[in-house]
């Protein structure tokens, strides 16, 4: 089955003569595809994510071809319903036209999935917050809604549980679902979305397209986001051993360290650093982009600032 | 179809199973009890039994559509469309409240005197029943309207919701064009005259309030989710 979602000119604001949180957006999304959409904190994603999801409707402009059934992920989880996950789960089953016990078999089944099998006849008041964003993932995911809209869906999810839902997400999207998602981990399904959207202050700026996989024969490789991690050690110290595959280390006799590890490896190269003896104490810890640019403003006899700190992923 | 009647099933879930049914059920018993004795005519106190389901309505309505947490509340909207998501809240709403309302009709009909208020004219059981059974959902259809109209996402703060709320119930039950008031005195007008006169335009009209009151909340629900 072929569908696309159309978004024409859509804009959004919460009361009339308030401020637009998104405006001017256009976007598609078809059928078997994964989109992946960008954009600092208050710029509009979840906003977004709610209006593709049918949740809201948009204040300005129109939506076209939402399919009947979404499944979508909230921010925030705050399950204090007084049902048991599985009843919960089963419940939505239903309301997506699963019929009687093939509900209740397939909430089991994504529970169990997801690793919350042990806790299905718990109530959802009692459940801890990664226990329940498993329980918001799988009723999600339950009837196999046609679109997914995740908003950060893997926060507060276990390791075994984050590979799950990219599993799962990899699989919808092979089975001619489309998935749309906002995730803080840069490296989260990094080689694998179609389309990634940036909204810029309100509406959107840029899309870089990749086509759909289905017809590209040849995916073109992505640019694996890397950060780059500023330490300083005991002068005449050298490199620290034991640092991930692909970090590139540059220590000065001063014993200023500047190391480029890939977004995903950042972790384990902090935890190197941190345990190391002596020890190394982390200064910055920046995407390497931006770092890139401010030691060039630095150069040129700029505004010098303190290092901007960032979380790194993960 | 189905997917708003398993809607409803999961708000009659969620609100059997969080015990806010009690208060509400406790104020209708509470007004039976006080209104309601042994002996009296039928058909003046199905006119009671009927008015006093009207806040009762209201609150159950208002459980309803205030059940989940907003999150909850996206995810089951995302999965058919935030109207019919509150459309299933507001049936729910309803239907608790018919079914104290029926269970009242019986009990008053089993206890009351089957007689007019001068206790000239006997009045026949079947045709007391039916006309209880009208007015009660009358006035479930008349707190309904109420609800829906004084609760999200209509009204959208809790303080001015129960502060209309409580406003819209009393001028449901004494304002003049109110179906339910019209009921509730076709009620004690047959109990005065002896002879049942049952509420069906009334009844009709409160259904036609509650339908234009709901879809008024489910036109509007998508823009304030």
């Amino acid at each position: 089955m072929s569908w696309a979602v159309t978004l024409d000119d859509v804009g959004r604001r919460y009361r009339a003569g308030g401020r637009w949180v998104l405006r001017g957006v256009d976007l598609e999304v078809r059928a078997g595809t994964l989109l992946r959409v960008e954009g600092g904190n208050g710029s509009g994603k979840s906003t977004l994510l709610r209006l593709l999801a049918g949740v809201e409707a948009p204040s300005a402009g129109r939506i076209r071809g939402l399919p009947g059934t979404r499944g979508y992920v909230p921010e925030r989880f705050p399950a204090a319903l007084p049902l048991t996950a599985a009843a919960y789960v089963t419940h939505l089953g239903r309301v997506r036209g699963l019929r009687g016990r093939a509900a209740a078999r397939e909430s089991t089944r994504w529970l169990e999935r997801l690793g919350a099998g042990p806790y299905a006849g718990t109530r959802m008041r009692e459940l801890s917050k990664g226990s329940s964003q498993k329980v918001a993932v799988a009723q999600a995911l339950v009837g196999r809604p046609a679109l997914l809209v995740l908003d950060e869906a893997w926060t507060g999810l276990d390791q075994s549980a984050r590979a799950v839902l990219d599993e799962v997400v990899r699989e919808r999207v092979a089975e001619g679902g489309a998935v749309v998602f906002v995730e803080h981990d840069p490296a989260r399904l990094a080689a694998a979305p179609d389309a990634v959207v940036r909204i810029a202050a309100g509406g959107l700026a840029e899309r870089a397209e990749r086509g759909p996989r289905a017809r590209a024969g040849t995916e073109p490789r992505p640019r694996t986001p890397r950060l780059r991690i500023e330490a300083r050690g005991t002068p005449g110290a050298g490199a620290p051993a034991g640092l991930p595959r692909g970090a590139r280390c540059r220590v000065t006799p001063e014993g200023v360290l500047s190391l480029t590890v890939p977004a995903a490896a950042s972790d384990a190269a902090l935890r190197t650093l941190l345990a190391a003896h002596p020890g190394w104490h982390v200064r910055s810890v920046r995407e390497e982009d931006a770092a890139r640019e401010e030691d060039a403003v630095q150069e040129r006899g700029g505004p010098v600032g303190p290092a901007r700190e960032e979380a790194g992923p993960g | 179809m189905r997917e708003t009647l398993a809607l409803t099933r999961y708000q009659l879930a969620l609100l059997v199973r969080s015990q806010r049914w009690l208060a509400p059920l406790l104020l209708y018993a509470g007004l039976l009890a006080v209104g309601v004795r042994a002996g009296d005519p039928v058909l003046d106190s199905l006119g009671f039994a009927a008015a006093a389901l009207l806040p009762t309505a209201v609150w159950l309505v208002r459980v309803c559509v205030t059940a989940e947490p907003a999150a909850a509340r996206h995810c089951a909207a995302a999965a058919t469309g935030p109207a019919r998501a509150h459309l299933a809240g507001v049936v729910a709403g309803a239907a608790a409240a018919a079914v104290p309302g029926g269970a009242a009709v019986g009990l008053v009909t089993a206890v009351s005197s089957r007689w007019s208020t001068d206790g000239g004219g006997a009045i026949p059981v079947a045709s007391a029943v039916v006309a209880g059974v009208c007015g009660v959902l009358t006035c479930v259809a008349v707190g309904t309207a109420v609800g829906v109209l004084c609760n999200r996402p209509l009204v959208g703060a809790r303080g001015y919701a129960v502060a209309m709320s409580l406003l819209g119930t009393v001028v449901a039950l004494v304002a003049g064009a109110s179906p339910a008031r019209a009921a509730v005195a076709a009620l004690s007008r047959a109990s005065a005259q002896g002879s049942v006169d049952v509420p069906w335009v009334e009844l009709l009209c409160a259904l036609a309030v509650a339908g234009l009151a709901v879809c008024a909340a489910c036109a509007v629900v998508g823009r304030r989710p």
